[in-house]
């Protein structure tokens, strides 16, 4: 079967005009917020229950699931969007940011009602100042048109939207580091529990989705729930963006009905293999997501298949490598980036990416022993689960699923003085 | 106030390292293993401040849970297993200290927290055999950069365990240390490096649990192993803030905080703190000077009391004994306090004593009712004016406490605010409670008068001046009012009379203990006590009061004596002996007023030593007994020991 | 109580009244105004190109907080700059999956033709060079550089030299509002 995008999510993509108001309402939009604001908040939770929908923001959490755990009678409520997407090989966020505006605006409208929420606050990544403009003019359309502010199209319901710019820190995605920020404060993580559901922005009950997520809200409110599951698997509902980028022809995001797809569907969407190329080694689910090989080429889109072979979806993203590909240097950059993003919080994150940094960076210069590479091991050993937030287990995970599926590259960069790979490369050349 | 009985707390069993414990609900693991008698590491855990577990360092195994736990922020559950010495922690706790290490200098060798280091301790005990990396791979900061005149900063020993950062956020509210930047370049610091100038800094070093912040006061002064350690009293206020105070051949070289929560809940303000080099003063009364006939001449200090008493006895028998006065000083102890009231009001037999200049008519006992602890239990405190605060410094943390963690309303007023506006200032009707200073005592009456039309409960909380002014009233050394407050029928004068009295030529004989610095800053003083032909004079340092003596008997400061001294709040505690005297040093300041005393033919019933005499204070105040352990005097009508 | 000494009260605030009115804006849209702390850093970059210490005293101010905590803020966040950087500040993604598509060559072209290394300003002001870790969120066009806030993808050494002639001619950051 040649490999089909399903466009849900993206259904209006392309559409004239559809990043300003006129365009979108023209496409329909809005019509599910209105049908929404006609809803019970449990109504609108059930259709979102009945999709199946889970988080796009990489833990893949039951998103009716957590919006149920907020108190009863609690309020102020506030919303947060995830648009901070900053992991490495991730950029669906900004197609959906960019392209679909109101789309986004739409969604986090519906949650705002479903959750009885007065704010919704936009957390968009500092990178993105070109979305952010943009978002801050669709805002203000949606103001103008009575979509936000007091009595939202028309209802009693009223709810505030803030678009705030983060200003580069990765760790700001983090939940609980991205309310921190939002409060004016350094972006380090909260300690857990309490959960921000309880006691998060200000104290408050609040949510935080990231913006894949909220931006199937209109369709699902539009065709139900069921119609929205029916269109993955059982365990993986619906459609999800996929970021394909590195050794293909045409790095892109694609929108894929989860489950049915499979890791070969999706090169072969991004153009296949670059030419002339085979493929050495793929990692999903962004940075922070162990590596995997040839061999997962027919697994498919599906939670748990991916976990089951030792890695995850993530934030949907697929980094595609070739034969030329050197392991520890894509270790060492990763793990580079993790120390430089680590927040100093904890103590076996701030000084573990640091020494890992430090011996990646000797390995891939080939000065490295091979009890250093032993070291590596250890330092990856003390952090993993120890950390105060999950950036310190991720900042291991990928450079040991490295480690262990091409120990022989990382032996070879013991002592050798260069990088092998690239010597080798550059002798073929 | 007595607060409420609150329901006996929910215990919650579980077992550390296989030993049962019963702690509250709602304790943390790092406490309930505290209590099983299994010591956990900690960095960033701190008693007094909230949990941020950063430091990693206390993670343990928790039941069936995969993850290692932190102890410092883990909430103990009802049959929770925590096993603390698993191979697992084990590991870890060396893999975390090798983290700890990875960017430290390691200049043990100069750091004024060697022998007292957390890092140093756990290294030792927990750390690994060897390192894994090479000195030169640092990553390097500042080192010993000034944060003030008082505080060193020396951000490569830092382990950031945001200890500072929240004693500024949580414990005095200044937020002037921060975290800046990022990642392995995280540091600590005020705004661009500039000067702290927050009157609680001398806190940081003790919070800091390595050598980053030390006192500037104490650098390359001593390792902790040369230094003995004394508990006792600070003696910068009247507050009652407990001490340790460390000294080294026969100098103190610091005052470190002991943690009394009913007082100073484990700080000091820099005044008391960094007070101590007056105890080291080299202008010191060492020995008895007699100038009673004819030049100064230096005698054994019994034999100056005899000489004193004969000219004393001397006026007695040409003069009436209304010519003769007493002054102390709130510096004294009560065993001295009490004994000079003895020697002035029953040997001598005069009426006029006192140990500050202003007057002490009358006290209402619900003037001293407030505990210092039960502020945090009221609704709303209301403090009069600025002068509680700068009286006793750490009365503000208090406060801050009481607002920020108990989220009770403190309310600053005027001095001089009408009291009748306040009542609708008060944000809830219930437990108020009034702070005043002494010198305000009739405003916080009418205070506390008006608010109570409007509220139920409102106590009162009065600050006296000098550490134990409050002991001196206690113990009726005033006009008129003998010990414990009992109402005399002859009044005397106040020490402002005396002193106007002794300037008009009035008084034959002066019996002065000092130093009182609030009387030998006073203008009048020295004209006054030069006009009295027959000063005996008791003090430890040079002065005024040494220059116009003709019987200069040598005192002793607080460090190197002991007795009681009471709090403000009423609260009786020890000083004890710091500094040992040295061999034929004279004897205590209180076997010389004894002695006084005695050979002017008074009956003082025990031995002239602090421990006897604090039984004969007993036996002449009820309210003192039982109050040996630190505890408040349990006066009449006023709530009972607490 | 007193807090650590702030800086003394600029004669002139360095921040204009234009900028005063966007942090007071951004305060007023938050439950708390210090939630601006944020948005009126960055209306003082967008102002100043960079923040230095005295402005951020003055949004301390604005927000009602003290300046240690503003710097506190200020310092976390990458994209806050602490000196003036170059007239454009480029930065180059040499993430993987930039760094699988040629990231390093376009910055060892880009230091080639502007004559600095990595971390460098021209001698003109005009360029502030640098290669980040930090992916740029531009994977689907790689390699990605980001001018002044701006992505530019599927950079060709041709299309960097455009782009470098471009912004020579333009007078400022292409980040400040117009
Ligand atoms: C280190 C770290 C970085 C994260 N970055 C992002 C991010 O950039 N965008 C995002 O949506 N979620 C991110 N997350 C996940 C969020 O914490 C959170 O789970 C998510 O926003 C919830 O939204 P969802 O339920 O809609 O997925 C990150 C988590 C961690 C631990
Ligand atoms: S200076 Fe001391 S108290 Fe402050 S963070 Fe560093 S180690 Fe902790
Ligand atoms: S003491 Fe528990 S993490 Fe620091």
């Amino acid at each position: 079967m040649a490999a089909e995008e399903l466009r849900i999510l993206t259904r209006h993509l392309g559409a004239p005009g559809v990043t300003g108001l006129p365009g979108y309402e023209a496409v329909g939009g809005y019509r599910s917020l209105r049908r929404a604001l006609g809803m019970t908040p449990e109504a609108i939770t059930a259709e979102v229950k009945a999709s199946g929908l889970r988080g796009r923001g990489g833990a893949a959490f039951p998103t009716a699931t957590k919006w149920g755990f907020l108190p009863q009678d609690v309020f102020p409520r506030y919303l947060c969007v995830n648009a901070d997407e900053s992991e490495p090989g991730c950029f669906k966020d900004r197609v959906l940011l960019e392209e679909l505006p109101h789309q986004l605006l739409e969604g986090t409208l519906i949650a705002a009602v479903a959750l009885q929420a007065s704010h919704a606050f936009l957390y968009v990544r500092g990178e993105y100042r070109a979305p952010r403009e943009l978002l801050d003019r669709c805002v203000a359309e949606a103001y103008r048109a009575g979509y936000a502010g007091q009595g939202v199209a028309g209802s009693r319901f009223g709810c505030e939207l803030v678009v705030h710019g983060g200003a580069g820190a990765y760790i700001c995605g983090e939940e609980t580091a991205l309310l921190d920020s939002l409060e004016g404060l350094r972006g380090q993580p909260r300690l857990k529990p309490p959960f921000p559901a309880v006691r998060g922005l200000y104290g408050q009950p609040t949510v935080v989705n990231n913006v894949e997520t909220l931006s199937n809200l209109p369709y699902i409110i539009e065709h139900g729930g069921a119609a929205y599951a029916a269109l993955g698997t059982e365990a993986s509902p619906g459609t999800r963006l996929f970021c394909v980028s590195g050794h293909v022809e045409r790095p892109g995001t694609f929108e894929v009905p989860m489950g049915h797809t499979t890791f070969r569907d999706l090169i072969a969407l991004a153009g296949g293999v670059r030419t002339g190329h085979v493929l050495k080694a793929m990692q999903p689910g962004g940075g922070s997501m162990q590596v995997l090989g040839p061999e997962h080429l027919d697994l498919a889109l599906d939670f748990k298949a991916v976990a089951d072979a030792g890695s995850s979806l993530g934030a949907g993203a697929l980094v595609v490598m070739d034969e030329t590909t050197c392991m520890v240097d894509v270790s060492m950059r990763l793990v580079d980036f993790y120390h430089h993003e680590s927040c100093g919080k904890c103590v076996p994150c701030r000084e573990g990416t640091y020494f890992e940094s430090r011996l990646m960076h000797r390995l891939e210069a080939g000065l490295a022993s091979a009890d250093e590479l032993l070291t590596l091991a250890d330092i990856c050993e003390h952090m993993e689960g120890r950390c105060f937030c999950p950036l310190g287990d991720t900042a291991t995970w990928f450079v040991m699923s490295a480690y262990r599926r091409f120990a022989d590259e990382f032996r070879a960069h013991c002592g050798a003085g260069c990088c092998p790979v690239r010597a080798a490369a550059e002798a073929a050349a | 106030m007595s607060a409420a009985p609150s329901p006996p707390p929910e215990l919650v069993t579980l077992t550390v390292d296989g030993r049962a414990v019963s702690v509250p609900a709602g304790t943390l693991v790092w406490d309930a293993c505290e209590k099983a008698g299994v010591f956990v590491p900690v960095y960033c855990a701190h008693k007094k401040m909230d949990p941020v577990a950063v430091c990693r360092m206390c993670l343990i195994e928790v039941g069936t849970m995969p993850k290692l736990q932190p102890a410092c922020a883990t909430v103990v559950q009802a049959g929770m297993e925590v096993r603390t010495a698993t191979d697992r922690v084990q590991r870890f706790r060396q893999g975390n200290m090798e983290f700890l290490l990875l960017n430290h200098p390691l200049d043990c060798p100069v750091c004024d927290r060697g022998g007292e280091c957390d890092l140093q301790d756990f290294a030792q005990r927990y750390g690994p055999p060897r390192s894994r990396t090479a000195i030169t791979g640092k990553v390097h900061f500042d080192k010993a950069r000034p944060l003030s005149d008082r505080i060193m900063l020396d951000q490569e020993r830092c382990i950031l365990c945001w200890r500072c950062v929240r004693y500024c956020d949580e414990i005095t509210g200044d937020r002037a240390i921060v975290l800046q930047e990022r990642a392995v370049h995280t540091v600590v610091d005020t705004f661009e490096g500039r000067p702290l100038t927050g009157p609680f800094q001398g806190n940081l070093p003790e919070v800091c649990p390595v050598g980053a912040l030390t006192h500037t006061a104490y650098r390359f002064r001593s390792r902790p192993w040369d230094l003995q350690r004394t508990p006792s009293v600070c003696p910068g206020c009247s507050y009652g803030c407990t001490v340790g105070i460390d000294s080294r051949d026969n100098a103190v070289v610091r005052f470190v905080s002991q943690d009394n929560p009913d007082v100073d809940d484990s700080w000091l303000c820099d005044r008391g703190r960094y007070g101590f080099p007056e105890l080291n003063r080299q202008d010191r009364v060492l020995t008895a000077e007699l100038s009673l006939e004819g030049p100064v001449r230096a005698v054994g200090a019994l034999e100056a009391v005899g000489a004193a008493a004969r000219a004393l006895a001397g006026v007695l028998e040409r003069h009436d004994p209304d010519q003769v006065a007493c002054l102390g000083t709130p510096q004294m102890t009560n065993e001295e306090a009490f004994c000079l009231q003895w020697l002035g009001r029953d040997v001598i037999g005069t009426p006029h004593l006192d140990h500050q200049l202003e007057p002490w008519p009358d006290l209402a006992p619900d003037e001293f009712r407030l505990a210092i602890r039960e502020l945090e239990d009221c609704d709303t405190v209301v403090v009069l004016g600025e002068r509680p605060e700068a009286a006793t410094p750490v009365l503000t943390l208090r406060l801050y406490k009481a607002e920020r963690k108990r989220g009770r309303q403190v309310l600053r007023i005027a001095a001089d605010a009408d009291p009748t506006e306040l009542a609708g200032r008060v944000r809830d009707r219930g437990r108020v409670g009034v702070v005043a200073h002494e010198a305000d005592r009739d405003r916080a009456r009418a205070v506390a008068t008006a608010l109570a039309a409007a509220n139920g409960s409102v106590h009162r909380l009065t600050l006296t001046e000098g550490m134990n002014g409050r002991g001196c009233k206690d113990l009726g050394l005033l006009p008129g009012l003998g010990p414990g407050y009992r109402r005399l029928d002859r009044a005397g004068m106040h020490g402002r009379a005396i002193l106007a009295a002794a300037a008009e030529g009035r008084l034959r004989a002066l019996v002065v203990v000092g130093p009182n610095p609030e009387m030998e800053q006073d203008p009048a003083y020295e004209a006054a006590i030069a006009r009295v032909p027959l000063v005996v004079a008791l003090t430890p340092v040079r002065g005024l009061l040494s220059r116009h003596a003709q019987a200069l008997l040598p005192g002793r400061t607080m460090a190197e004596k002991q007795g009681t001294v009471t709090s403000s709040e009423g609260r009786v505690q020890r000083i004890r002996v710091a500094l040992q005297p040295r061999i034929g040093a004279p004897p205590p300041e209180l076997r010389l007023l004894v002695e006084l005393g005695r050979s002017l033919g008074g009956t003082w019933e025990s031995a002239p030593l602090a421990t006897p005499a604090f039984d004969v204070i007993c036996d002449a105040v009820p309210a003192y007994r039982g109050t040996r352990g630190g505890l408040r005097a349990a006066w009449p009508g006023t709530g009972g020991a607490a | 109580m007193a807090e650590a000494a702030g800086p003394p009260a600029a004669a002139t605030p360095l921040l204009s009244a234009a900028t005063r009115e966007r942090i007071r804006t951004a305060c007023a849209r938050y439950p708390a105004a210090r939630s601006a702390a944020l948005p009126a850093l960055w209306a003082a970059q967008d102002q100043l190109g960079h923040v230095p210490p005295e402005a951020m005293a003055e949004v301390a101010a604005e927000l009602g907080i003290g300046a240690a905590e503003v710097e506190a803020v200020a310092t976390f966040y990458a994209m806050y700059f602490r000196r003036p950087p170059g007239r454009h500040f480029i930065q180059v993604c040499t993430n993987v999956s930039c760094a699988l598509r040629g990231a390093e060559g376009l910055l060892r072209h880009l230091e080639e033709r502007l004559g600095i290394p990595d971390g460098g300003t021209t001698l003109d002001g005009a360029f502030t060079l640098e290669s980040t870790v930090e992916c740029l969120g531009a994977c689907g066009g790689a390699p990605a550089l980001q001018v002044d806030r701006y992505s530019h993808e599927d950079c060709t050494p041709d299309r960097v030299d455009r782009l470098l002639e471009r912004l020579r001619a333009e007078p400022g950051p292409t980040g400040a509002p117009r």
